[in-house]
């Protein structure tokens, strides 16, 4: 492998490696979901992988081995978006086209009279779905079915909890901006998760 | 902003609840938000799957 090639002198007798090699096809998905590129996705995965051969020792087992390497690539994956949004300094967000941009979708999400053309339907047991592993491919693939931008702010704000002026200042872009940017993919999520998963024909094909 | 007796449609009542997310709303904001909370079971089933939303991404973070 690659990876092994690249940690020389690692012991690659511990078992573990092999598995946590066995994770790099989840993990790169994982990384594609966040930076909707194969080659910052593998580099992502690469550094990541680097890294937990390097700390395995620190890997105690509470986790699956899984999540500890999701954690490690998630750190990876908010390194190269920093750097990506600080190359694109100079390639400022239009505001007032962003909320041209918005109002314009929302006349898609809601009517003349701002009545939900689809109105949201009560959903059966979603806590039971954060059970399902299937679920979790569904939620990925609506995370990544987001414009870049949100799928970023949307991944900062409400999975790092990162405060909302951070990522402001991170992405370059104004407080209210941020807010548009949040809401229209907390819609276009939940959207997306009612077609896919809470559906009723989703719902009947599980 | 919201006026004092202003009555939301659920464009603005959706905006509403996701501006919750990031900051307190005020007084205005609040009380209209619960009249038409109210009498729109949309508006609420899509505050709670923002709920959800939130609930999903604190258990996608920590496994």
């Amino acid at each position: 492998m690659l990876l092994f090639a690249a940690m020389p002198r690692a012991p690659t007798t511990d078992p573990r490696f092999a598995e946590i090699e066995s994770h790099r096809g989840y993990l790169v998905r994982y990384a594609l979901s966040q930076l909707r590129d194969e080659q910052l996705a593998e580099e992502a995965v690469q550094e990541a992988l680097l890294a937990a051969l390097e700390g395995i020792g620190k890997f105690d087992g509470r986790s699956t081995l899984r999540t500890w390497l999701t954690s490690i690539l998630r750190f990876k994956v908010i390194d190269i978006q920093r750097r990506l949004v600080s190359e694109r300094a100079n390639v400022a967000i239009d505001d007032e086209r962003l909320v041209e941009d918005h109002e314009a979708w929302l006349d898609e999400m809601f009517d003349e009279t701002g009545h939900w053309r689809s109105p949201p339907q009560a959903w059966n047991d979603p806590e039971a779905a954060l059970e399902q592993r299937r679920f979790w491919q569904a939620f990925e693939m609506c995370l990544a079915g987001l414009p870049a931008t949100a799928s970023r702010v949307f991944f900062k704000r409400e999975v790092l909890g990162e405060d909302t002026p951070v990522i402001c200042r991170d992405e370059g872009i104004t407080s209210s901006n941020c807010w548009v940017i949040l809401h229209r993919a907390r819609i276009a999520l939940r959207m997306c998760l009612e077609r896919s998963w809470f559906g009723s024909q989703a719902a009947h094909d599980r | 902003m919201i006026a004092e007796d202003e009555d939301l449609n659920c464009r603005k009542a959706s905006g509403l609840l996701s501006l919750a997310c990031e900051r307190p709303l005020d007084a205005n904001e609040l009380r209209a938000l619960k009249v038409h909370l109210d009498e729109c079971l949309m508006c609420t089933n899509f505050e709670e799957q923002l709920r959800f939303l939130h609930r999903c991404a604190e258990v996608f973070r920590t496994g």
